[in-house]
């Protein structure tokens, strides 16, 4: 039996899947202890823990550790000169007209910052050698007397040679063994001191926050009788087990939406489709991502509370549109939703709970898109009258009906929607029209229909329990790991002896770690050059196969990224400008044997009926329907709204619904 | 009436969609153009923009990149119509101009329009500026001695070509090779330009194509009167009267006169009008700030501090607000002045606006900062090719009356990056950065205190090693406001065999090796009296080292800071 746990801020999502089928929990999260909020769905899932043998795991305590600064005291330890590298960050600001400007507050304080006398230069020779006697004598006496639990260290051109961070800690855990160090040659191999420090501190940072809660929740699972095979999920949307997570903090943060996304892609897989843009819709915000061939993009340019994080993750677009999300009208005229949100409390108006502006859930109550009695499975009170009355001021000063009012606020919705989805499709050059949508979270396949149109997609696949995709990415995912490099070199005659040379010497690197988890089975390996013409600043990734790998020369690796840049840039292609290597990454994967099968589950019954909802602009009929009582393979038209334990789906007038045989409910738009 | 909404014939819903992928569109042409460019100056500095255009070259939607270019993309338009009209483009056809005496700022930024043609009728324009790194001109980069303009480099009058006849390895494409000192990355530049012209007319046309070209115009026109009524709607606010200000660059580089700029704000209903009547003339060295640049830099100035920075700036938010500069002064030079640091003079225009509406509006402006452009270039001939390092930086930002001002950040008007030490340890061997850090105790004091600045260390590796800088607030400080102390000023020196060589604010320097180069950037003034300090603050000042425990007792007493 496999169970996935997936911890979010408002509630805790819970899948198991058996023998005896899918079961499906919902609980409300702990935010303080999160564990908590996990076993206490395991107990209300009625799961026999000694049954269980692959556990799989997602929180928000590293991202919430770092967005609460509640870490453990970390110190950081940078060349001598260089101790303020988390205070001077990058010189520039993120908001230009803001004249209060402050930047990103870093995890770790100037106070905290050390220096050390030694200097690498860029090809790796040492200039001035580590000066041991001063580590001994003044840096760890001062970090002794901190009384740090952490230390991440920062070490100029350690990505080329780390040599020096090695020493340093050797040292450092001869005097202090219980201090926990982490060396930014270790977190991630690229250059650019300051994304480097930061990366290396808030790795350090959520270090030992990590590895409690590990030690906490294992000792727990222990004392049940659990004997199976505990993991974490990572944000590269992969999962580590959970001893190999402890010395890998920072990629455990943001792993919830990554969870989301792997479940997509791997429910839609299974309906044969590999091509998809992911769409979350949740209180607060949605979450859009585009997985290509059955694989999510991913990033190395991602950052947490205005702090840079430059590991790969799983690009994912967030925008502030959510169910709580507010509407209203600015001091220019213009209507607006969000990026300000009701949030949970107290909430949208019809909740009761005191909230008074008009939100994009109150929009569906209107609509009657939300059915008030089948709400969160019918188990919040929900007041349409409260709805109606917020919404009064917008529908009188636009001169329309309360309902249309409503239905322009999910329009502007679904638009601010299609624009985030733009920006990670259009912009990088992909066309939203070769791939299919796939909604889900608690609002994300209401708004489904529309945001397909808009972005001129044909299809969408609802998976089953779509409420809690997240929990099921957790189990569905392989476990996976990431090894990056900086390379500068120029693309010439000599580049696919280079490119080959990197690829092996990291592939030796990856696959030694990975070894060690003692996962068994094969490896796959992702293997993606950072390039850019001469002169640029910024790097495009061109992804190589192992077959491109062992054929690249310096003609096809120029056509390559040529074919990168220009779909995004528009320019690129038959240049002959030198081109240069900046950095490699690569990514080692032990791949599921056999995927986890998610069905719906069949305990929710709403009696099929006729509804009447607004939507597009007027007053439909439609039918209402449980989403299990669609027979596989009966196609119905919209309007319909179809209801499970853990959303709602609506299709609109000129889409189809069918169930397929994996489960998915298929929409098509018609001609 | 600002309820305008209500007048127009256009659905709200469809207004507020085609708005938003009309701003959209413009954020992504010049994201684009950024992470796209060579030169230095546009990807790490931002030093460019992108903007969607009406049919009579009114900016709909611009690129929030860097403030210094929120001026001129409609006047530098206009020069181009008036020349060659509008009515007579056809596809494949753009207008270019950088003359700094026909709307430009200065000849390193050049502006580029491309008509937008939906099923053949002409309804806008996609507008590029980018700043680039070489247009000829007496030396590589920076000509600090220039006696005038064209000794600047190369000009673009306003002018029509054709990008298929003209460009492309056309005569002018072959004509501006030839005329600047690396033309691969240059052109490259340009090329990134037309580039994100192409996407800005892919993204307009998208959208004709959805909503239809008689929406699409009608929105670009509701979308103009929206900024203006927001705008009007925050001056409304302000109450009327005329309010004076007045700051001063620290001198000319040849004379040790400062040269003053005065600002009188006018505020009057629902407009207001900046006028320099009493800066002090035109200079022969490249200090002048062309009339475009002044503009901007009073615009950032009036957005900053008055409006809420929601609202989309384009040609409307402009419509209330007037700007005018005495002709042959120093915000409004005539031909030929040498232009190249106009940023000095244009950070003194932000000030002087900033320090007249601190009288009418004093919860909402910030004490004086570094806000200077420190512009420092350390070049080496080396192989018979120039290596040339140059880095823009700014200091620290002045108090508000909420909260301590910024440390060590670029100043107001832009936005640079720097450039990480690992970048120029991998690029450069004629230098290596050793040193780079916070300046405790430079901050002005006060309620709250101003951002430090911060200081850079080169040790210089090789003989001949050119150094030049153009900067300021060498002599004159950054100002505190009510009552808050002056931050500490910016200084530049040169450590040579145990003697110390100061280096003036707009100077040159051939350095040795074994020299140290020390760059040390102004403080942030204060704001509010000293008294009015919170301990606590204080006492985490002096934790973290942003003060020292003697400078906190001196300035605000043994009893508050304790010991």
């Amino acid at each position: 039996m496999r169970v996935g746990i997936e911890v979010g801020g408002t509630f805790t999502d819970f899948v198991r899947i058996g023998p005896e089928g899918v079961r499906v929990v919902k609980v409300p999260s702990v935010p303080s202890s999160p564990d908590v909020g996990a076993f206490n769905a395991l107990v209300k899932s009625g799961v026999a823990i000694t049954e269980i043998l692959d556990l799989a795991h997602g929180s928000t305590v590293a991202t919430n550790a770092v967005l609460e600064r509640k870490g453990f005291a970390t110190a950081l330890i940078t060349t001598r000169g260089f101790r303020d590298v988390l205070a001077l960050q990058r010189h520039n600001r993120t908001r230009i007209y803001d004249l209060e400007y402050q930047k990103p507050d870093p995890v770790v304080s100037r106070a905290d910052s050390f220096e050390i006398s030694e200097r690498v230069l860029s090809d790796g020779t040492v200039l001035q050698p580590l000066d041991e006697q001063q580590v001994v004598e003044a840096l760890i006496p001062a970090l002794k007397q901190g009384g740090y639990e952490a230390v991440g260290v920062c070490l100029l051109n350690s990505y080329v040679n780390p040599a020096h961070e090695v020493a340093l800690r050797d040292l450092i855990k001869a005097h202090l063994p219980d201090l926990h160090v982490t060396l930014s040659s270790e977190v991630t191999r690229e250059f650019r001191e300051y994304e480097r420090a930061s990366t290396v501190t808030v790795s350090a940072y959520v270090q030992p926050v990590i590895d409690r809660y590990i030690a906490r929740f294992e000792d727990r699972l222990a004392e049940e009788g659990f004997s199976g095979r505990f993991s974490v999920m990572q944000s590269n949307g992969g999962r580590l087990p959970a001893q190999a997570i402890r010395d890998s903090a920072v990629t455990a943060l943001l792993s919830g939406p990554a969870a989301g996304v792997m479940g997509a892609a791997r429910q839609a897989a299974r309906s044969g489709y590999g091509n998809l843009i992911t769409l979350d819709i949740g209180g607060t915000s949605t979450d859009v991502c585009v997985v290509t061939d059955g694989k999510p993009e991913l990033t190395n340019e991602f950052t947490i509370d205005g702090l840079p994080i430059r590991i790969p993750v799983v690009d994912i677009n967030t925008v502030g549109a959510g169910g709580g999300s507010i509407v209203w009208v600015d001091d220019g005229g213009m209507l607006r939703v969000g990026p300000h949100s009701a949030g949970a409390d107290p909430g949208p108006a019809c909740y009761g709970r005191g909230g008074d502006k008009p939100t994009i859930t109150d929009a569906h109550v209107i609509r009657q898109t939300i059915r008030p009695e089948a709400f969160l499975g019918g188990e919040m009170p929900i007041h349409p009258d409260a709805s109606r009355a917020v919404f009064a001021p917008i529908a009188a000063r636009f001169g329309m009906s309360v309902e249309q009012a409503a239905d322009s606020a999910i329009e502007l919705a679904n638009a601010n929607i299609v624009r985030a989805i733009q920006l990670i499709s259009t912009e990088r050059g992909k066309d939203p029209r070769d791939y299919v949508l796939v909604p889900y979270g608690g609002a994300g396949p209401l708004h489904a229909a529309q945001v397909a149109e808009d972005l001129g997609v044909g299809t969408i696949v609802v998976p089953p329990n779509a409420g809690v995709l997240s929990a099921y990415g957790l189990i569905a995912s392989d476990f996976v790991q990431f090894e990056s490099l900086t390379r500068r070199a120029p693309v010439d005659d000599n580049a696919g002896d280079l490119v080959r040379e990197v690829f092996e010497s990291m592939k030796a690197r990856a696959v030694e770690r990975f070894e060690h988890l003692a996962l068994g089975g094969d490896v796959k390996l992702d293997f993606i050059a950072d390039m850019r013409f001469v002169g640029q600043a910024f790097e495009v990734p061109v992804t190589l196969s192992e077959d491109d790998v062992r054929q690249v020369d310096r003609e096809l690796i120029s056509k390559m990224f040529g074919q990168a840049h220009e779909k995004i840039y528009f320019f690129g292609a038959d240049s002959d400008k030198p081109i240069e290597f900046v950095s490699f990454r690569l990514g080692i994967t032990a791949e599921l044997g056999e995927l986890p099968l998610l069905q719906e589950e069949r305990s929710y019954r709403v009696p099929r009926g006729e509804i009447e909802l607004f939507d597009r602009r007027r007053a439909w009929q439609g039918t209402l329907l449980s989403r299990s009582d669609l027979a596989e393979g009966e196609t119905l038209s919209g309007p319909l709204l179809l209801e499970d334990p853990t959303s709602t789906l609506f299709v609109p007038a000129g889409w189809q619904a069918v169930t397929d045989e994996q489960q998915n409910l298929v929409l098509k738009r018609m001609a | 009436m600002p309820d305008g909404i209500s007048t127009t014939k256009l659905d709200p819903v469809d207004y507020a969609v085609v708005s938003q992928g009309l701003i959209a569109a413009a954020r992504e042409m010049g994201v684009k153009l950024i992470r796209s460019a060579y030169s230095n100056i546009v990807r790490e500095a931002s030093d460019a923009s992108a903007a969607l255009l009406d049919r009579d070259g009114n900016v709909v939607a611009q690129a929030e990149l860097i403030p210094m270019q929120l001026g001129p993309m409609a006047d530098t338009f206009r020069a181009c119509a008036e020349l060659y009209p509008v009515s007579e483009l056809q596809e494949g056809d753009f207008y270019i101009n950088n003359d700094p005496f026909a709307g430009g700022q200065h000849l390193q930024d050049v502006f580029i329009y491309s008509p937008i043609f939906v099923e053949g009728e002409l309804i806008g324009f996609s507008g590029t500026v980018a700043h680039h790194l070489d247009l000829g001109g007496g030396n590589p980069g920076l000509t600090a001695t220039a006696a005038d303009v064209h000794a600047e480099g190369f000009i673009f009058p306003p002018s029509r070509y054709n990008y298929r006849r003209d460009w492309n390895g056309g005569p002018l494409e072959r004509l501006v090779a030839a005329n600047i000192r690396v033309p691969a990355q240059t052109i490259g530049d340009f090329n990134a330009q037309f580039a994100a012209n192409a996407i800005g007319m892919q993204r307009v046309q998208q959208l004709a194509a959805k909503y239809g070209a008689g929406t699409l115009k009608a929105v670009m026109a509701e979308l103009l009167d929206y900024s203006e009524r927001r705008v009007r709607a925050a001056l409304r606010a302000v109450p009327d009267g005329t309010y004076h200000g007045e700051d001063a660059v620290d001198d000319d580089g040849i004379t040790d006169e400062p040269l003053v700029v005065k600002a009188a704000v006018t505020v009057s209903g629902e407009t207001i009008s900046v006028d320099f009547a009493g800066t002090c003339e035109q200079v022969t060295r490249n200090l002048n700030c062309p009339f475009s640049s002044t503009v901007s830099a009073s615009l950032s100035a009036i957005k900053s501090v008055l409006t809420s920075s929601d609202i989309p700036f384009n040609e409307g938010v402009k419509r209330p607000i007037s700007i005018t500069a005495p002709q042959g002064s120093l915000l409004n030079p005539n031909y030929p002045a040498p232009v190249r640091a106009r940023m000095e003079a244009g950070y003194r225009a932000f000030n002087a606006v900033m320090k007249a509406m601190a009288q009418v509006v004093p919860e909402k402006v910030i004490a004086g900062g570094n806000d200077t452009t420190i512009v420092t270039s350390i070049s080496h001939l080396e192989e018979g090719r120039y290596r040339v390092y140059l880095e823009v930086f700014g200091g620290g930002y002045g108090a508000s009356p909420n909260v301590d001002g910024c440390n060590a950040v670029d100043a107001p008007l832009s936005n640079c990056a720097n450039t990480p030490i690992e970048a120029t340890d991998m690029d450069f061997s004629h230098f290596r950065i050793v040193g780079y850090g916070l300046l405790p105790d430079t901050c002005g004091h006060g309620k709250h205190r101003g951002g430090l600045g911060f200081y850079r260390r080169y040790e210089i590796l090789k003989d001949d090693v050119n150094f030049a800088i153009y900067a300021d607030r060498f002599r004159l400080s950054p100002y505190g406001l009510f009552g808050g102390t002056d931050g500490e000023r910016s200084r530049c020196f040169v450590e040579r065999n145990g003697e110390v060589i100061e280096i003036k604010s707009k100077d040159a320097l051939d350095l040795r090796k074994g020299d140290y180069l020390n760059l040390y950037t102004a403080g942030g003034g204060g704001y509010g009296s000293v008294e009015e300090r919170d301990a606590a603050d204080i006492v985490r000042d002096i934790r973290h080292g942003y003060l020292t425990a003697d400078t906190a007792r001196q300035v605000y007493g043994a009893e508050k800071v304790g010991g």
